[in-house]
C-alpha cells in the first residue's frame, strides 16, 4: 500500500517537471543561445556557451537596430495602455452610474466587436483611414488602432466597478462634487486595482503585436517594433543566418516582459481569468 | 437629464473609436466583396462573381481544411492537458504556486517572437532538436518539412495555449464545492472516479465556454504560423486566416502573389461565415450534452 503510493507520488511529479522542462525548454534556448556564437548554436549541442558572448547583445542592439524597434515598441505599447485605460475607464463609469439613452446599444456594440471577426480584411480600411489622416508615417496609427480594440479591457472594468459602492458617489456629490469631480477624485483612485490588472493586460497585448505594426512599416522601415524587427530579419540572413543575434533580439523582446512576470505573477494570472469572466 | 450628456460625453471616444475603426472596416468589406478590385484604379462592380470564385477556389478550401487540422490538433492536445494541469494543481501540493507560474510562463510572450526561436529550435538542417537527435545517434526529422510542418506548427501552438487554458479550468474547478469531494471520498471513490464523475459533470457550462473560446481562438490564429512557416512547404500549414491576409498584403518571400482587395473581401466574409457556423454548431451540442447531466 505505502508502496504503490510513493510509485504514484513519483510518477506525478515526474509528470509535473518533465512539463515544466518542456515549457521553459525555448526560452532556456533563447536566453542561453543569444550567448553563444553561430557556429556554436548551429553546431554545438551543448547547452550553456562554452564562452559567454557579451558582444551579441551589442551588436544587435547597434547593428541589427535593435535600439530603435525597443523605442518603437516601448512608445507604442505605453500609449496604448494609457489610451485604453482613460477611455475605457470613463467608458465604464458612464455606463455603470447613469442610464442614458443608448446604453444598451452600447453594451451589444462592444460585445459584437468581440465575436465578429474577418481578419486581416480590417487592416486594409484602417491603413486607409489613418492615410488620409496623414497618421501613417508615425506610429500614433497604430497606436490608435490599438486603442479602438478595447471591447475586452472595457468589459473587465466594469467588472470591478460593481466593488465601488454607488453611496460614496451620493456622499461626493451632497458635499459638492460633480460627476467629472467624483469621476477624478473618488473614482480613480478607488480604481487603481483594477487599472492595474487592465494595464498589465493592454500592455501585454501591445508589446506582443505583430500584424499591425508590420503593415504600417512595410513602407516605413523605420516604424517597426520588437516584434516586426525580429521577425524581418530572418529574410536578411538566408540560408546560413546569424542565429546568435536572432536570439539576442528574442531575448531583448522577452525580458520586459519576463521581468513583469516575475514582480506581478499573481496579477497577471488574474488577468486572464479576468478577461474571459468579464 | 444634464446626467446623461455627461455620460455621453464619457463614452464618445469609444464610440468613436469603436464606430470608425471597428464597425465601419465591417461594412468596407461588406461593399468591397462585390467589387472587382486590385488595390489601385477604379473598383467595377460585379455582383456575386467573387464568391462563386471562392467555391471554385481550391487553394481556399485546402486551407479551410488545414485550418480544421489545426484547431482540431491544437484542441486535442492543448485541452486534456490543461485540464489534466488544473486538476493536479488545485490539490494541495508543495510548490504549486511556482508550478503554475511556470506553465503560464509561455502565455505572456510574443507569438511571434517565439515563432523565431521555434525556427531556430526544429529547422530541420541545424536545429537545436536535430543536433540533439543526431548526436543520440537517432537521426534527424524534417521538423519543418511537407511531412510533419503540421504537427510541428500544432505542438508550438499547445505550447504556448496550455497555460492559459490550465488557469480557466482552475477558475472552474475553484468553483466546485469541497463537500462534494468529502462526501465521495466518504464512498471510497477512486481518483479516477472522481475526475469522470464528478469533476467533469461539475465543470460542464465553464467548460462549454472554454472549449468554445479554443474553438474560435484556434480557428482564428494565423499568426505564429505566418513567421515560422509562411504556410508552407507547397500550402501544408496555410490556414484560412493567413490565406486571407496574404490576398491583401502579399509576403515580401512570395513576389508571385498580388493584392486582390474584392476578392480578399469576400474571401474575409466566407471564412468569418465558417467560423460563426462552427461556433453555431458547437454550441447546439455542446447544450445536448450539458443538458444529459
Amino acid at each position: 500500500m505505502l508502496g504503490s503510493r510513493v510509485l504514484s507520488r513519483s510518477v506525478l511529479w515526474a509528470f509535473l517537471l518533465i512539463t515544466a522542462f518542456l515549457m521553459l525548454f525555448p526560452i532556456l534556448i533563447a536566453v542561453l543561445g543569444s550567448f553563444k556564437t553561430n557556429l556554436e548554436v548551429t553546431t554545438g549541442a551543448t547547452l550553456l556557451p562554452s564562452s559567454w558572448q557579451f558582444q551579441n547583445y551589442a551588436h544587435a542592439w547597434t547593428k541589427a537596430n535593435f535600439a530603435q524597434f525597443t523605442w518603437n515598441s516601448i512608445f507604442t505599447s505605453v500609449f496604448v495602455t494609457l489610451g485604453t485605460l482613460l477611455i475605457t475607464a470613463m467608458a465604464a463609469y458612464a455606463v455603470d452610474r447613469v442610464d442614458f439613452k443608448g446604453k444598451r446599444f452600447y453594451i451589444v456594440l462592444q460585445s459584437m466587436t468581440l465575436f465578429i471577426s474577418i481578419g486581416a480584411v480590417v487592416l486594409k480600411p484602417q491603413f486607409d483611414l489613418m492615410v488620409a489622416l496623414n497618421l501613417q508615417t508615425t506610429l500614433w496609427g497604430v497606436i490608435i488602432i490599438l486603442i479602438s480594440a478595447h471591447a475586452t479591457a472595457f468589459f473587465m472594468m466594469i467588472g470591478f466597478f460593481k466593488g465601488i459602492p454607488r453611496e460614496l458617489d451620493e456622499a461626493a456629490l451632497i458635499d459638492g462634487c460633480n460627476f467629472y469631480s467624483i469621476f477624478w477624485r473618488i473614482i480613480l483612485p478607488l480604481l487603481k486595482p483594477a487599472l492595474g490588472v487592465v494595464a498589465l493586460f493592454t500592455f501585454r497585448g501591445a508589446w506582443n503585436e505583430y500584424i499591425l505594426p508590420l503593415v504600417f512599416s512595410m513602407s516605413r522601415p523605420d516604424l517597426q517594433t520588437l516584434p516586426v524587427g525580429l521577425a524581418n530579419l530572418r529574410y536578411g540572413f538566408g540560408a546560413a543566418s546569424e542565429n546568435q543575434y536572432l536570439l539576442a533580439g528574442a531575448c531583448i523582446s522577452i525580458l520586459p516582459m519576463l521581468i513583469v512576470y516575475i514582480l506581478a505573477n499573481r496579477s497577471f494570472m488574474q488577468v486572464n481569468v479576468g478577461a474571459v469572466k468579464g | 437629464m444634464r446626467k446623461t450628456i455627461h455620460a455621453y460625453i464619457f463614452t464618445f471616444p469609444s464610440i468613436f473609436l469603436t464606430l470608425t475603426l471597428g464597425v465601419y472596416p465591417i461594412f468596407w468589406a461588406l461593399r468591397y466583396m462585390f467589387f472587382d478590385y486590385q488595390g489601385f484604379g477604379e473598383a467595377r462592380f460585379i455582383g456575386l462573381e467573387n464568391f462563386a470564385r471562392v467555391g471554385r477556389d481550391a487553394q481556399f478550401w485546402a486551407s479551410v481544411w488545414n485550418t480544421f487540422v489545426y484547431t482540431g490538433g491544437k484542441l486535442i492536445l492543448t485541452l486534456p492537458m490543461s485540464l489534466i494541469l488544473a486538476v493536479i494543481l488545485n490539490r494541495a501540493l508543495r510548490g504549486r504556486q511556482l508550478l503554475r507560474s511556470v506553465y503560464f510562463l509561455p502565455t505572456i510572450f510574443s507569438a511571434s517572437v517565439m515563432s523565431i526561436v521555434f525556427y531556430i529550435v526544429f529547422n530541420s538542417y541545424n536545429g537545436i532538436i536535430n543536433q540533439f537527435l543526431m548526436k543520440m545517434g537517432l537521426g534527424s526529422l524534417d521538423w519543418l518539412g511537407a511531412k510533419y510542418a503540421m504537427l510541428t506548427v500544432i505542438l508550438i501552438a499547445a505550447w504556448g495555449a496550455v497555460g492559459n487554458y490550465m488557469l480557466l479550468f482552475l477558475a472552474g474547478l475553484q468553483n466546485i464545492p469541497d463537500d462534494v469531494y468529502e462526501a465521495a471520498s466518504l464512498d471510497g471513490v477512486n481518483p479516477v472516479q472522481r475526475l469522470w464523475y464528478i469533476t467533469m459533470p461539475m465543470l460542464g457550462p465553464v467548460m462549454q465556454m472554454i472549449i468554445m473560446l479554443a474553438i474560435t481562438t484556434s480557428l482564428k490564429g494565423y499568426e505564429s504560423i505566418m513567421v515560422l512557416t509562411e504556410g508552407g512547404p507547397f500550402g501544408k500549414t496555410e490556414v484560412m486566416f493567413l490565406y486571407l491576409y496574404k490576398l491583401f498584403f502579399p509576403l515580401v518571400s512570395d513576389s508571385a502573389s498580388v493584392q486582390n482587395i474584392g476578392y480578399g473581401s469576400a474571401v474575409g466574409f466566407t471564412s468569418a461565415l465558417i467560423v460563426g457556423l462552427i461556433t453555431f454548431i458547437y454550441f447546439k451540442i455542446s447544450k445536448k450534452l450539458s443538458n444529459t447531466y
